[in-house]
């Protein structure tokens, strides 16, 4: 079992991999669908850390590990869950419409290469799909904070 | 004899999947010719080519010698029917077929185990129920998704499996003559078929004479991408016991969605206790 010092510095390593992953979601507008997971997958990982470290801290020497947790914290409130979050969502909802509308615009007569290939365009919907439900589940958890 | 057929057919997709050098979604085979290894009536087989060939689903063939069964294999792509059925709310699973060799190898099991009807339910292009229409039961096809009912409808030129577009959770089956019925659940228990399924078993319910007569067959999965239910049999034991009814068989045979897998897919026959 990892003691309370390895769990800080892991904190530490973990968060400063989340800020940099907020960075580069809130300049870029167009995230793949591997940086969406990874970033959600991080901010689960670094909240999950700052409940169990918030339970553990009891003394005035660990008030800056508390200051790092309570900027993290808003860190995620205020730039992922206020802003990145909902961008992310709303892309996604706009991407599988799209790709919906193209997939279904297509012609009757499709030469076996043309179904191959456009196979792919309706891998990379599911992916969106499954995507989006994932970054539902994550809002549905907002909403019930 | 059956028995033998299925696990014919599970080894000749285990040589074709490892050969198979394609890129299509979905591809499976159908035997040219009656042989030791899949002694099947030669019309039926014919039958069932008929079926395929003119399935929209398919867009290429070609014959192929698969160990010592020599065959044509079709490939096809169903994304246009899965994005059809998603948009559904009422859908309780997509659209992905089983193999029409599975389906004619399961309604020989419906004719040994003495059923007089077979009800397609979830039925997609109606495969089913066809096979059961080649083997001289009467057939029945409920789903919900326009599009492939009327797929199903140009497939009845070859033989007329009865397609209705319905919801199956809510359809009149009194409106059918049902004495020895057996009703083939379309769909995983944990894609959506436990939903159809209690919805189905449900309605039968209250239909007096029907329940003690029907039988019920349920595709499985030992995936563990799912998962497990706690009274087993592929993900509906815990259906079957609740609905008080037994396990009289279960069938490995291969479908479109285990193509690239090692597991074939279990049909779980079950009656009444």
């Amino acid at each position: 079992m990892r003691s309370f010092d390895d769990i800080s510095i892991m904190f530490d390593i973990e968060s400063e991999k989340l800020s940099d992953m907020i960075g580069i979601a809130t300049t870029k507008s167009d995230l793949s669908i591997p940086e969406i997971i990874d970033t959600y997958y991080q901010i689960i990982n670094v909240s999950s850390m700052n409940t169990m470290l918030k339970q553990q801290i009891n003394s005035d020497n660990q008030k800056s590990l508390l200051d790092k947790i309570l900027e993290t914290e808003k860190m995620i409130t205020e730039k992922f869950n206020s802003d990145i979050h909902p961008r992310i969502m709303e892309n996604l909802r706009k991407s599988i419409q799209e790709t919906t509308n193209i997939l279904q615009s297509g012609t009757e007569q499709k030469s076996k290469e043309d179904i191959e290939n456009e196979a792919k365009f309706y891998e990379e919907l599911r992916q969106k799909m499954s995507t989006k439900e994932f970054v539902e589940q994550y809002d549905k958890g907002l909403s019930n904070d | 004899m059956i028995e033998d057929i299925a696990k014919n057919l599970i080894n000749l997709k285990k040589k074709f999947a490892t050969i198979y050098d394609g890129q299509s979604q979905i591809q499976e085979v159908i035997p040219i010719s009656k042989s030791e290894l899949f002694p099947i009536n030669q019309k039926d087989l014919e039958l069932l080519h008929e079926f395929t060939k003119i399935n929209p689903i398919y867009y290429n063939q070609y014959e192929k010698t698969i160990g010592n069964t020599t065959c044509v294999v079709y490939e096809g792509d169903i994304n246009k029917y899965w994005l059809n059925s998603i948009q559904h709310s009422s859908s309780h699973a997509p659209f992905s077929p089983t193999w029409i060799m599975s389906a004619y190898v399961c309604i020989l099991f419906a004719k040994k185990f003495g059923y007089s009807e077979v009800i397609d339910i979830g039925s997609g292009d109606g495969r089913i129920a066809f096979c059961a229409k080649i083997l001289d039961l009467e057939s029945y096809s409920i789903e919900i998704d326009g599009m492939l009912v009327e797929l199903q409808k140009d497939l009845c030129s070859v033989l007329d499996f009865n397609p209705h577009c319905s919801d199956a959770t809510v359809f009149d089956y009194s409106l059918l003559k049902l004495p020895r019925p057996l009703f083939f659940i379309g769909g995983l228990a944990q894609m959506g078929g436990i939903s159809l399924a209690s919805g189905v078993l449900e309605k039968i319910s209250t239909i007096s004479n029907i329940k003690q007569n029907s039988g019920w067959v349920f595709a499985g999965t030992y995936s563990k991408k799912y998962l497990t239910d706690p009274k087993n049999e592929a993900g509906w034991g815990t259906l079957i016991e609740k609905n008080n009814l037994k396990s009289i068989q279960t069938v490995s045979l291969p479908t479109a969605w285990t193509f690239h897998e090692s597991d074939a897919t279990p049909y779980i026959f079950a009656q009444p206790h």
